[in-house]
């Protein structure tokens, strides 16, 4: 039916503007919601909006945001999950800073990896894929006794892939435990590619930094890495060794916060050199901890994140019982919001409408129905 | 100009309409264009802008000269030791002044943003835009650009229906 408008071909999309510029430049920067409107304005703009290249120029300037959850409760029960970017950049306005893409019932949710705006959650032992922009859900095609460790670009390929670890059933060699590659959408069987001593990777959150998947463990002193494209484990020295860390990407640097509850302090450290595992304490914050305690109640000492923003800002959030605290790195509060059953991720959402062939061929794939809400 | 004395380096900016104007290589070097041509040593004594009248250019280089980092004695960016909050407020102020100008002026200066590479004024200039469509409703997107709905109602119904969230 697209075809039909070649007639009006000649009229620009948008007076005054060359369409190249009106599209790349201005129709690409639109947030997600308004770009969908759009669509329904004519032919044209939907042709324009709906090109997959111009939905991945879209995604590339859409900011990573901090994902956050709020917990709605009915009863003592989790009846929804809202999935919520914090977006602190200057300009956006107070009431959309915490406001929330989509809403997921049958919950309890859990999110365990984040790859170009699409979410891997993990519920009642099944793992599945959402895309909150797009509002797409679906089962992943991960087998029992496997959890995912983390999802990513698979670059000579462009595949999405899936890195699951395989549970040890038992002492028999069969029955041991390792680390596999999924090829989404292939049909395949996960590909076992040995380590296994990632074990101790479930559950736990990574960054992908320069096409690796970084894991920092409780008390550890060095970093795993999985390289996306050689699909090989290697480990890199990290300067902390706490209870509670936390590794975020700022100006194309790594970075690794670590939060000493008893001090109440908070040190953050960049790899200056990455290749050569040079790092530098750039900050050491000092938290006011009774003071907060005081005015905003309990503070929930696994409620600790640093981020980095899509400014190049470094965000400290703290949770204290209702509040979500933002801290500057002299420790002085710069903001709080007051938001009941709000859960903080260690993960980031750059949301994208671009369209993957491999998701409509996932079990339960739905669009805009249950979970959703 | 591929002097490389000590002191600040100018650069002559020519519009197609015949004016010329001399702007330090590092306002110049705010566009990503200019840039690339003078490190890939295309840049002569003078650069040939073409499609961007001396009107626009003038306004181009006025908001180059205000948002080029101020550099120290050494040449090391500055910016961050000059309470950079109090600097940032000052450009929004600046900015916002900035982009009072009329429509025409407005949908040049983002060709103009564009055709140089000029990220910070692409932003500035395509934002009036960006708000008015993410801020009106689809009658009102039609009205302000006179676009015709070209669609059959119900195929209208179902393009809403297929992105029925975007609307709540």
């Amino acid at each position: 039916m697209a075809e039909a408008a070649s007639a009006e071909e000649a009229a620009p999309l948008h007076p005054g503007l060359p369409d190249e510029i009106f599209i790349w430049e201005v129709l690409v920067r639109l947030p997600p919601k308004a770009l969908l409107r759009c669509r329904t304005v004519c032919r044209a703009w939907r042709r324009a909006t709906s090109a997959r290249d111009f939905l991945l120029a879209h995604h590339a300037l859409q900011p990573a945001l901090p994902l956050l959850y709020v917990h709605n409760y009915v009863g003592d029960n989790i009846e929804s999950l809202d999935i919520v970017p914090f977006d602190r950049r200057a300009g956006v306005a107070a009431d959309d800073q915490l406001r929330p893409v989509a809403r997921l019932g049958q919950g309890p949710f859990r999110a365990i990896a984040s790859c170009d705006g699409l979410l891997v959650f993990s519920n009642d032992c099944r793992f599945s894929l959402c895309n909150p922009a797009t509002r797409q859900y679906a089962r992943l095609p991960v087998p029992p006794g496997f959890v995912p460790l983390g999802m990513y670009s698979h670059s000579p390929t462009g595949k999405y892939r899936l890195l699951l670890y395989k549970l040890s059933t038992g002492p028999a060699p069969d029955a041991q435990g390792g680390s596999y590659v999924l090829v989404l959408g292939s049909g395949q069987p996960p590909r076992c590619i040995g380590c296994p001593d990632a074990r101790e990777l479930v559950f736990s959150p990574s960054v992908l930094f320069r096409g690796g998947l970084h894991w920092h463990r409780e008390q550890n002193e060095r970093i795993v890495v999985f390289d996306t494209t050689t699909e090989l484990f290697r480990h890199m020295c990290v300067p902390v060794v706490s209870r509670c860390t936390n590794l975020f990407e700022m100006d194309g640097m790594l970075g690794v916060s670590s939060f000493n509850y008893a001090a109440a302090t908070i040190d953050i450290w960049m790899a200056q050199d990455y290749e050569s595992e040079v790092w530098s304490n750039k900050h050491h914050v000092e938290l006011p901890v009774a003071e907060l305690t005081m005015r905003f109640g309990r503070f929930n000492r696994h409620g600790f994140g640093v981020v980095a923003s899509s400014d190049g800002h470094l965000l400290m959030l703290l949770k204290f019982s209702d509040w979500l605290l933002q801290v500057d790195m002299d420790g002085k509060l710069v903001a709080s919001f007051h938001c009941k059953d709000l859960a903080y991720t260690r993960f980031w959402l750059k949301q994208t409408l671009v369209s993957h062939t491999f998701f409509p061929t996932l079990e339960h794939y739905v669009v805009n129905a249950s979970p959703f809400i | 100009m591929a002097t490389r004395e000590a002191g600040k380096k100018m650069i002559m900016l020519k519009s197609p309409d015949g004016m010329e104007f001399e702007v330090e290589e590092a306002v110049a070097m705010e566009s990503q264009t200019i840039r690339k041509m003078i490190e890939d040593d295309c840049a002569d004594t003078a650069i040939l802008i073409p499609n961007i009248n001396s009107k626009i250019l003038s306004r181009v280089i006025e908001y180059c000269n205000k948002h080029v980092p101020t550099t120290g004695a050494t040449g090391a960016a500055a910016s961050d030791t000059v309470a950079p909050a109090a600097l940032a407020e000052d450009l929004k102020i600046w900015d916002a002044e900035f982009i009072k100008v009329n429509r025409a002026t407005r949908f040049n200066l983002i060709q103009a943003a564009s055709y140089l590479n000029i990220k910070g004024l692409l932003d500035l200039t395509s934002q009036t835009t960006i708000d008015t469509i993410s801020d009106n409703s689809l009658e009102e997107i039609r009205s302000f650009l006179s676009t015709k709905n070209d669609y059959l109602p119900e195929e209208e119904q179902t393009i809403r229906r297929e992105n029925q969230w975007a609307f709540q």
